[in-house]
């Protein structure tokens, strides 16, 4: 690993400092600020300079070379690391006890119990002051994921939050919580990614679990509160996956360091370190058999939907077996991931075209998104991995843009049930082209994921044995279970009918931080579309090739026709909406109905007189596909797979 | 540049050969069926009549939904034969399908949205033999693009017999031919009406036949793919399996959709499964 250590001029230590610092800060504030008008400024203000920071520090790494460094002034953080821990896992005693919830207290107690065995025990090594954060590629393309997409999330949510609050009005208070935790999380976040010291990284990592578990149980109902509790005992689960790996590996000398670990295939000695903290990735990135709780967090309001539950915190699962592919390439370990990620992505895409909730088919397509990434991460190669990474890119601001629109139009429709959102086209036009731009960025431009997918098939065609026949025939059925449910979802938005002017007005009550930061958001889809060329050569493609040490190759390999067709294409849906906008009082004939007088407003006469409407429905394959048993068989075979991960590299050492 | 030249060639030949085949499929289909039929250039007429009468536009999306359709069909087989990358031609052919399907499903008639459902259907059923077929045939030659597996010394055919014989059964739910006609029908007088293309009149109907003929083609060049050592051969079983359609058309009647996924997965599966298993495992 080409490394270097920060000059003394440098400004990545600071600006370190300041993204974990500022936002924290922000946070803080905001918890004190009732007033909304007050509130939508800090909001605004931080949000701008949060982005302007990632940006600099993005600037300041320069694309170059692996950059390591520590806090300035070389202070240690171990003190502070030890504090936090301790605070964290007494923050989660109390809490369990208080609802009367005892798994996640246990897991939290067994946490501690390590941290203080390791800390006052002084069995864990002093981490290099010079060594504790790693800023490379792959942290910069996370960096810039949080920094630019967050702010814009937290504009969102300032409008949202608003409507959302007429909704439950009980809860209006908890308003200045809310954004506290939005900036809390983003705080962690920038820790978590740009950590190279293990334990530092886990204490950002438990703070990104509790801010999710918080968000979730934020209107604190006995249902959400049951949905949080899943997802702070899966998570806790995923941490005390980590802290073991950290005991395993702090009687190594240079263990804790992530670079070091991640720098070539993990011997047999390391390799039941490398499958826990494989283990704590999927839980993070709620891989079967860990997939129920993301969709229970599918109860938090919207934003944090799109934030954490989509283009972040779950990204950092599959960021962590993105760091530890090199380490997994080769082994039984990383086969095993690859399977749990891979098999994930193809139940929970038959699971989605079941599902009616639109929030829960993003929430189903996000974790198939995340189980491809996984699998990538998990077969390891050059092309794997940067396949990972491309995706990660293109579907935190994709997915995010359409967690955005759905959240505008459950609190303009006040439903979630995409039957409901049928003549989309029609009633809110501006919303429907964001959301074709959504989709379009998701599943139909092959700039991006559709690539993505592309290179993947590619990439197992050269894996042999029975492995890559699997991986192939997954990536087969999946991808054409997606089309499918993304199929059902643009029928409903592109199917016209005739509307009143109240239903066009509708459109004008959203807000205007909605529009800003969802038009920002559609504008970053065609941005990174347009930007594929750069981000894979200049910046996937080097981290991929720089992490196994391999010899330079270019990845993105697209003739002048193809680069015609996929201009073509990411363009075709959200021009279709425009054109369908010019053309308002096109002359719409009427439709046929068994010859019966039928018009755009879907009544027809009867056959025994009178009148019906008619009223259409998708397919969700009842009688075929039983989403409930295909979610269960799925995380019996994913838990299976999963308990192999952990026990046989435990089994090899022994 | 023989490459532009194969496209331009398929653009321009693959709808008269698609028209020429689906007018004697109607001649076939009528002598079957002990009536004289039409002239083996009715399509032909057809659609020059389609493209002269008016339109009735249902809604302002549906035509350029089905230029898409029809202009991303043509595209996927000028892709192939020009040379790019086969594996990423199949996301460019669902496209073209996923085109049809929301035209047909933006208008509020019930016939044209069960049409659509079903042709969403069909794709589901049919979308992953496509990927997989591709795969294999990437797989077996170690060749990404059309010139090169014809290049290959591999006979692809005796390669992969198992993904063969699925193609034969997937090409006819792909044809929507009976028993897989689910989504449209030529006999307007069942429970669907015609489908998909109820509410398509004019040169928006006429865009469908074009495209449907390009889709034929494509399918011929795709059984070229197995035959690489000898294309008039290739050309040749797919006239003979096109045949075998024609009968198998006209002596079942419409099956349930449940049927038709469950069979062309399991076809998918046990077949073109089976075989890339066995190609993985002996190592080639």
């Amino acid at each position: 690993m080409a490394a270097a250590t920060a000059g003394p001029g440098s400004l990545l230590p600071a600006l370190t400092v300041f993204l974990v610092a500022f936002p924290l800060l922000a946070g803080v504030v905001l918890l004190f600020t009732t007033a909304p008008s007050v509130r939508n400024v800090i909001v605004v203000g931080a949000s701008t300079v949060v982005a302007l920071a990632s940006v600099a520090a993005a600037v300041a790494f320069g694309n170059g070379a692996d950059v390591f460094y520590g806090l300035p002034g070389d202070a240690s953080p171990q003190t502070a690391i030890f504090i936090a821990e301790v605070a964290i896992a007494l923050f989660v005693i109390g809490i369990g006890l208080h609802y009367r919830r005892f798994l996640a207290p246990a897991l939290a107690l067994a946490q501690l119990a390590i941290a203080i065995w390791l800390q006052v025990g002084g069995h864990e090594p002093a981490p290099d002051p010079s060594r504790l954060f790693w800023f490379d590629r792959l942290a910069m393309v996370l960096v810039l994921i949080v920094g630019i997409i967050g702010p814009l999330i937290c504009i969102h949510a300032l409008g949202y939050m608003r409507d959302y609050q007429r909704s439950y009005p009980l809860i209006r208070g908890r308003r200045t919580a809310f954004f506290f935790l939005l900036f809390l999380f983003l705080s962690s976040m920038f820790g978590l990614v740009l950590s190279n010291d293990l334990p530092l990284m886990l204490v950002f990592w438990e703070i990104t679990t509790l801010c999710s578990f918080l968000l979730i149980g934020y209107t604190r109902t006995p249902e959400t509160i049951g949905y949080a509790f899943r997802a702070l005992n899966m998570n806790l689960l995923g941490g005390l996956g980590f802290s073991i790996a950290i005991v395993l590996l702090s009687g190594r000398p240079g263990g804790l360091d992530l670079a070091r670990l991640t720098a070539q295939p993990a011997g047999a000695v390391l390799l039941p370190a490398i499958a826990l903290l494989a283990l704590a990735g999927l839980t993070k990135s709620a891989q079967m058999p860990f997939s129920s709780w993301l969709i229970g967090a599918m109860y938090a309001p919207t934003p944090t939907s799109a934030l954490l539950h989509s283009s972040t915190m779950v990204k950092a699962g599959v960021f962590l077996l993105l760091r530890l592919a090199p380490a997994m390439a080769g082994t039984e370990v990383g086969t095993l991931v690859a399977f749990v990620g891979l098999l994930t992505f193809l139940f929970v895409s038959l699971v989605a075209v079941t599902e009616q909730n639109t929030k829960k088919v993003l929430a189903y397509s996000t974790i198939a998104n995340l189980g491809l990434i996984a699998g990538c991460a998990g077969i390891a190669t050059p092309q794997t991995v940067w396949v990972g990474v491309m995706i990660v890119v293109f579907h935190a601001v994709a997915k995010s843009l359409l967690f955005l629109v759905v959240g505008t139009l459950e609190n303009r429709l006040y439903t979630k049930d995409m039957e409901h959102f049928d003549g989309l086209l029609s009633r809110m036009r501006r919303v429907s082209i964001l959301a074709l731009t959504g989709i379009a960025g998701m599943f139909v431009a092959p700039f991006g994921i559709v690539i993505a997918k592309w290179s993947a098939i590619r990439a197992f065609i050269e894996v042999p044995g029975w492995e890559g026949a699997a991986c192939l025939l997954i990536m087969a059925f999946g991808s054409a279970l997606t089309i499918f449910y993304w199929g059902k979802m643009l029928l409903k938005v592109l199917s016209t009918r005739a509307v009143d002017p109240g239903e066009r007005a509708l459109e004008e009550r959203v807000s205007g931080f909605e529009w800003f930061s969802e038009t920002a958001h559609a504008a970053g889809v065609v941005g990174v579309a347009a930007l594929v060329g750069v981000i894979s050569e200049r910046v996937v493609g080097p981290y991929a090739l720089g992490a196994f040490h391999a010899a330079p190759r270019t990845f993105l390999d697209v003739s002048p026709a193809m680069l015609v067709v996929l201009l073509a294409s990411v363009l075709f849906l959200p021009a279709l909406g425009f054109w369908a906008w010019r053309r308002r009082d096109y002359d719409q004939a009427d439709f046929y109905a068994s010859g019966r007088q039928a018009g755009a407003d879907r009544v027809v006469g009867a056959a025994l007189g009178g009148t019906r409407e008619i009223t259409l429905r998708n397919y969700y394959l009842e009688g075929v596909v039983d989403g409930g048993l295909v979610f269960r068989v799925g995380t019996a075979v994913c838990a299976l797979v999963l308990a192999a991960m952990v026990v046989v590299p435990a089994v090899v050492r022994a | 540049m023989s490459g532009l030249a194969g496209a331009v060639l398929f653009v321009v030949l693959a709808p008269v050969a698609g028209g020429l085949l689906v007018g004697a499929d109607r001649v076939v289909t009528a002598r079957m069926q002990g009536r004289v039929g039409p002239p083996l250039l009715q399509p032909f007429y057809d659609v020059g009549k389609l493209l002269e009468k008016e339109a009735r536009q249902v809604n302002p999306v549906a035509e350029p939904l089905l230029l898409g359709h029809l202009a991303f069909m043509a595209l996927t087989g000028a892709l192939v034969l020009g040379g790019v990358d086969l594996l990423f031609t199949v996301f460019v052919f669902a496209l073209a399908a996923l085109c049809l399907v929301l035209a047909a499903g933006s208008v509020a008639s019930p016939f044209s949205h069960a049409g659509a459902e079903r042709e969403l259907i069909v794709l589901l059923a049919t979308e992953p033999f496509f990927i997989l077929m591709l795969a294999a045939v990437c797989k077996v030659t170690g060749a990404s693009t059309f010139a090169g597996v014809l290049a290959s010394p591999v006979a692809v055919a005796e390669e992969l017999p198992g993904v063969l014989l699925a193609f034969l059964f997937v090409a006819t739910v792909k044809l929507r031919k009976s028993p897989f006609d689910i989504a449209a029908s030529h006999h307007p007088h069942q429970e669907l009406v015609s489908g998909l293309t109820s509410d398509m009149s004019g040169r928006l109907l006429a865009y469908v036949h074009l495209a449907h003929w390009y889709e034929t083609a494509l399918l011929a060049v795709f059984v070229v793919l197995f035959f690489n050592r000898s294309v008039p051969l290739g050309l040749a079983v797919f006239l003979l399996a096109y045949a075998v359609e024609i009968l198998v058309d006209n002596s079942t009647s419409r099956a349930k959709w449940e049927l038709v996924l469950r069979s062309s997965w399991a076809v998918t599966l046990l077949f073109s499964g089976g075989n890339v298993l066995a190609v993985f495992l002996l190592g080639r």
